[in-house]
């Protein structure tokens, strides 16, 4: 009898590999543009001698960052958390339901219409509703990201599971699989990049949402710190603000895309 | 390995099989009435003109489709749901792209809560007698269009069963290709001789493999004529050795120019 080697940390693999050398190539490349582009937006504001309280230059507020970091951090965390609970929420209600609308025909074609005309209209204009029901509270916003990314994901989901080769069900009925094990080990991975290319689009729309609905009904987060140094022409916060939300939005493509890596292995590197 | 795992092949009995699809006036008549028999460990094929429902054929005695009409029996039980003591190989391979080759072989093995460690033996033992060594942790993307063919074999042959049923398997892949891969799938099944129920539109490939060729007619399908093929196995890569090899082909071909699915002037 051989002894069997014992478990040692395996090498990593190609997809491990993958996944570093694409945090590594996202981070610098966002870092050479972004110091690029305050170069040449520091040049050419002292060039034509523009006042701060038009457009400020990098280097007045940049600072800010620093000394008000406290204000900015909290903010910045109260969007996230409201992100990744609206966004979350999305996700956990659109792909089961995609499968459900998808498997019941009926289901389908009385949601269809309805979910198709909601998608249409922009999910903004249901903000000054939702304050009347809740009040000015983080679950304004919360349920307008919410509405914004859930109609991308169930889409693109729909599709996903909608567009299955047929004969994937004749494989798994001939190996005498259960709903459950023909979704779990064929169905949902099968559908897995659709899923995804949905969330992708959800992702973008729900920043869009969160600080929209921050702006209108809230007390916390970056698009109330961005409203309110507005009311007071605080033009230095005012970008600090802008700069984080263009950084929360950096960090949740960035997540997506790095747990993309991580779910789907199988994806053909490009 | 170990033979009394081994399962003895399957008979399939069919008696006036028909399938239409639609209903009233639009309904398509796509198949029969036929009949088939096949013996236990039989190497049957079925060799037609396209869309005469061939493939029909073969999901109905999987029993993933309803006939029309007529029955079915697999081992002189009537056919009601579909057969799980089966291993189906479908043309252009439908392997799952997000499971390497072995993965994708062992689903089986996952969702019908088999011995872990004895199908993956025994998906080993498969993959070296189908020359698919070190391609065990590929995905399908990374293989050729042979191979894929070869892990969707293996795929129909790890759980056992004791019925294989091939939708033109090697439809998609070169003439070279179709030789080797022909010739390792007839030593497999001298190996274990499962019943097998093989679709295809190539002579060569019904005559180089079969112990019975049914040709069919244009659709809707009718099984036309039966040949016996009574050659030494296992056969020959350039199957024009055998005298016998033409005499069969040319009656496939004089059967075909009479229904019409052929025409030379």
């Amino acid at each position: 009898m051989s002894e069997q080697p014992a478990a040692a940390a395996p090498p990593p693999t190609r997809a491990e590999k993958l996944i570093r050398a694409g945090w590594l190539w996202t981070i610098l490349n966002s870092v050479l543009s972004v110091v690029i582009f305050l170069a040449l937006w520091e040049g050419l504001l002292r060039l034509f001698d523009v006042p701060v309280w038009l457009v400020p230059k990098p280097s007045d507020f940049l600072g800010r960052f620093l000394v008000d970091y406290r204000e900015i951090l909290s903010n910045a965390l109260a969007t996230s958390v409201t992100l990744a609970a609206g966004f979350g929420l999305g996700v956990v209600i659109a792909v089961p339901l995609a499968l459900l609308m998808v498997s019941i025909g009926a289901l389908e074609r009385g949601l269809y219409p309805v979910i198709v005309f909601l998608n249409i209209m922009p999910k903004t204009v249901i903000g000054p509703i939702l304050i009347i029901w809740f009040g000015v509270s983080p679950l304004v916003s919360v349920l307008v990201v919410f509405l914004m990314c859930f109609f991308p994901v169930l889409v693109d989901s729909m599709h996903g599971f909608r567009i299955a080769d047929p004969r994937l069900n004749y494989l798994t009925r001939s190996m005498g699989a259960t709903p459950w094990q023909a979704f779990r080990y064929v169905r949902l991975p099968a559908s897995m990049s659709y899923i995804f290319a949905g969330m992708r689009i959800g992702i973008v729309k729900a920043v869009e949402g969160v600080i929209i609905a921050e702006f209108i009904g809230s007390s916390a987060g970056l698009g109330f710190m961005i409203m309110r140094a507005s009311s007071f022409m605080n033009m230095e916060l005012l970008f600090c603000g802008l700069v984080a939300v263009a950084i929360v939005a950096l960090l949740f493509n960035i997540l997506l895309g790095t747990s993309e890596r991580i779910m789907m292995p199988w994806i053909r590197p490009r | 390995m170990d033979t009394s795992t081994m399962s003895i092949g399957a008979s399939i009995n069919a008696r006036g099989l028909t399938k239409s699809y639609g209903g009233g006036e639009g309904a398509f008549h796509a198949l029969g009435p036929i009949d088939l028999d096949i013996k236990p460990g039989e190497f049957v094929s079925l060799i037609g003109p396209s869309g005469c429902g061939k493939s029909t054929t073969m999901l109905l005695v999987a029993g993933l489709e309803p006939p029309s009409s007529g029955s079915i029996a697999i081992d002189s039980q009537p056919l009601t749901k579909p057969i799980t003591e089966v291993g189906i190989v479908f043309q252009d391979h439908l392997l799952l792209e997000f499971r390497t080759a072995m993965k994708n072989v062992l689903l089986q093995q996952e969702i019908r809560g088999l011995d872990r460690a004895e199908s993956r033996k025994h998906a080993e033992h498969l993959f070296a007698r189908l020359g698919l060594l070190g391609a065990e942790d590929r995905y399908p993307w990374q293989l050729s269009g042979g191979m894929r063919q070869r892990v969707s074999i293996a795929r129909a042959l790890v759980h056992e069963p004791s019925m294989l049923l091939m939708d033109e398997p090697f439809g998609a892949l070169d003439a070279i290709s179709r030789t080797q891969i022909r010739h390792d799938l007839e030593m497999l099944w001298l190996e274990t001789r499962k019943t097998v129920l093989f679709i295809t539109h190539s002579i060569d490939e019904a005559i180089g493999l079969s112990d019975r060729v049914f040709v069919m007619s244009r659709s809707p399908g009718r099984i036309v004529d039966e040949i016996k093929i009574d050659l030494p196995r296992p056969r020959p890569a350039h199957l024009g050795e055998y005298p016998d090899f033409a005499a069969y082909a040319k009656r496939i071909y004089s059967v075909f120019e009479k229904l019409g699915v052929y025409k030379f002037d």
